[in-house]
């Protein structure tokens, strides 16, 4: 039966390649805008995401924040990365290179905690280490690996107190991380140095554990949603809690809105085009079984049981659909291939804007076939219902 | 000798608005390997008849119809198509008017078609039947580049490629001209006699036939009655009665 349809398809090879191409025609500007939609919004969704600030939300306004929140926000599956932070004001410290002994600078000082997204490579930070940012690293003359001197002042009266404590740098933080002169730490030297300058700890004080720490309020946070969809309900669940936060809930909104957008206008135009083109598709294959509708009635004479006859017409539609979709893709592959390069560098930066890849090539041709094999199958049970009567006076 | 077809009481009728028509077959017995022309006169029924022996078509009412040992009457009514359709492709062979020769297929392939649907390939018996009707160099071509005599003995080794136990024919001879026409049916029936399968050839033309050296039939017609129905009505003498 196979032979016997592609030898058919092999004789009006013509025919079969017009099929093949008009399916083509309607099929290839679905590809090219499916693969423009998919270009766009993960170009922008990378360009979001190459960005680990983009997931961030920081709290703004100086509260006290009892440890109960941390645990319910550390529990919350859209919350990926939560760090406590003392007030903006103590977090300042003064770093020093041993080897250059007055030459101390002032940097701000950040908490950080396991597996940062901001310190993407430096996982595990003792509570003796400090994750440098590489202007301050630079200005220090120090290396990662080296020792460095933290210290932080308080006046008690006239007295001048210095809390020193020697630290060592555990890494150097990315530009995205901090753009000013930065020391990140964890969290209970952060807390000690509030403490020292609240003066509620000894200048010989040593930093509490990370538990302890934990167990105190905060004044606010910095943490990172799981998944960028996640960023603007968490932004509006704290606005609604009263808790000031600022992050990027604005643009990261605006492109699920075009994501959205862009979805509705594909499914809009593809609803349209993909109606009409499994139409078309249909139209053409119906009128294929009918033109074959002599030969099946031979066929049919000749002995040909009816699921045989009824695979002649479906394998011919799935050679056509499979032909169509293959050439489509082609197509649609030669005209992204042209826009990336005409669009290089300016929609979506080096990021291709027409995307195209295996799944959509086996989604095209898989919906494709289905349409074909559905149209070829009514059209062929209908001419197999008036067989075998008309093959002998007439053939 | 073995009868093949077996008819008793058979009864078809199309019922139009515009001219009603009824074939009756009060009895119609053919041995195998025997060879009967079917005549009579345009509209009489001849394919009508032949579409049902060719299984291709069910009687309204039959007192009895088997073919080679089954009861056709029954596989119709149960609505076993795929029996009958399996029926058709190890037992009849079919010679249409025009050839009916599927285009996409070589001349050895159209003839190997039959022995494909059967199940029974057989290349040598293609060459030999090619040989036999004078079409050995045409194996090759499309059906598009034969005359149309050559298509008709195309056809012809096609309907005897899987060794049916009859071969039917509708009008073998009606688009050659008359000289090719008594060389089709000679050939129809020493090829079916060599092969050892009965012959039904319907024509409008007895004398031909008869010249042919086939035994005729001719239907009996009665034009339309008070009931406005043309009926025509094929007897032949029992086997058993005759022997
Ligand atoms: N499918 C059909 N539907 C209705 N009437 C039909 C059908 N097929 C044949 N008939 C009628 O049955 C009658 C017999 O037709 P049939 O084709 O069997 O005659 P025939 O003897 O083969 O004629 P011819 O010599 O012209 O081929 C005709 O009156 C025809 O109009
Ligand atoms: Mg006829």
């Amino acid at each position: 039966m196979l032979r016997l349809a592609l030898a058919d398809l092999w004789h009006e090879r013509v025919l079969f390649l017009c099929s093949a191409l008009g399916c083509a025609a309607v099929l290839a500007p679905l590809i090219v805008l499916f693969g423009l939609r998919q270009g766009v919004v993960a170009g922008l969704r990378a360009e979001l995401l190459e960005d680990p600030r983009a997931r961030e939300i920081v709290s703004v306004v100086n509260r006290t924040l009892e440890p109960a929140l941390f645990e319910r926000l550390a529990a919350d599956p859209r919350i990926a990365f939560v760090v406590p932070r003392t007030r903006a004001l103590s977090a300042t410290i003064v770093l020093e290179n041993p080897e250059r002994q007055g030459n101390g600078i002032r940097v701000e000082l950040l908490p950080t905690a396991q597996d940062d997204p901001v310190l993407p490579g430096l996982s595990v930070l003792d509570q003796d280490e400090l994750v440098l940012s590489a202007t301050a690293l630079q200005r220090l003359g120090l290396s990662v690996g080296d020792r460095v001197m933290a210290s932080v002042a308080r006046s008690r009266g006239r007295e001048r107190e210095v809390l020193t404590l020697p630290m060592r740098v555990g890494g150097v933080a990315p530009l995205a991380a901090a753009a000013r002169d930065a020391a990140f730490a964890t969290v209970p030297v952060l807390l000690l140095a509030e403490d020292f300058l609240d003066g509620t700890a000894p200048a010989d004080a040593r930093p509490a554990s990370e538990a302890e720490a934990r167990r105190r309020p905060f004044a606010g946070f910095r943490l990172h949603a799981a998944r960028l969809e996640d960023v603007p309900a968490l932004d509006r669940e704290f606005r609604l809690a009263g808790i000031e936060v600022a992050s990027r809930a604005e643009a990261v909104a605006g492109l699920l809105r075009l994501d959205r957008n862009l979805a509705l206008l594909f499914v809009a135009i593809a609803g349209a085009g993909g109606a009409g083109y499994l139409v078309s598709l249909g139209v053409g294959l119906w009128a294929q079984v009918e033109r074959k509708r002599r030969d099946l009635a031979l066929l049919s004479l000749l002995g040909l049981k009816r699921r045989a006859l009824l695979a002649m017409p479906l394998i011919q539609a799935a050679a056509v659909a499979l032909a169509g979709a293959a050439l489509a893709f082609g197509i649609a592959a030669a005209v992204a291939t042209v826009l990336n390069r005409a669009f290089a560098g300016t929609v979506t930066g080096d990021r291709p804007v027409c995307l195209l890849n295996a799944f959509m090539a086996a989604g095209a041709a898989g919906v494709t076939l289905a349409g074909a094999l559905v149209a070829s199958l009514l059209a062929g049970l209908r001419a197999a219902a008036v067989a075998p009567a008309e093959g002998l006076a007439e053939g | 000798m073995t009868v093949l077809l077996s008819l008793r009481g058979l009864h078809k009728a199309y019922r139009g608005d515009a001219a009603p028509f009824a074939l009756d077959v009060p009895a119609f017995d053919l041995a195998e390997g025997e060879a009967l022309a079917l005549a009579g006169p345009s509209g009489s029924g001849k394919s009508t008849l032949l579409m049902m022996l060719a299984l291709a078509t069910p009687p309204d009412a039959a007192e009895e119809f088997t073919f080679a040992g089954q009861d056709i009457t029954r596989h119709w009514r149960a609505g076993r198509r795929d029996a009958l359709a399996e029926l058709r492709a190890r037992c009849i062979g079919v010679v249409p008017q025009t050839g009916g020769l599927l285009p996409f297929l070589t001349v050895e392939g159209n003839i190997a078609l039959t022995q494909r649907i059967a199940d029974r390939p057989d290349a040598a018996r293609v060459r030999a039947l090619a040989d036999e009707l004078g079409i050995r160099a045409q194996l090759g071509k499309r059906p598009a580049a034969l005359s149309v005599g050559q298509r008709q003995r195309v056809s012809i080794a096609r309907a005897l490629a899987h060794r049916p136990s009859l071969v039917l024919a509708d009008e073998p001879t009606a688009s050659v001209h008359p000289e090719l026409a008594d060389a089709v049916l000679a050939l129809l029936k020493r090829e079916c006699a060599a092969a050892g399968a009965a012959l039904l050839v319907a024509t409008h033309d007895p004398d031909r036939a008869a010249r042919a050296g086939y035994p005729v039939l001719v239907c009996e017609t009665h034009a339309p009655g008070a009931d406005g129905i043309a009926r025509s009505v094929f007897a032949r003498a029992p086997l058993a009665e005759a022997a």
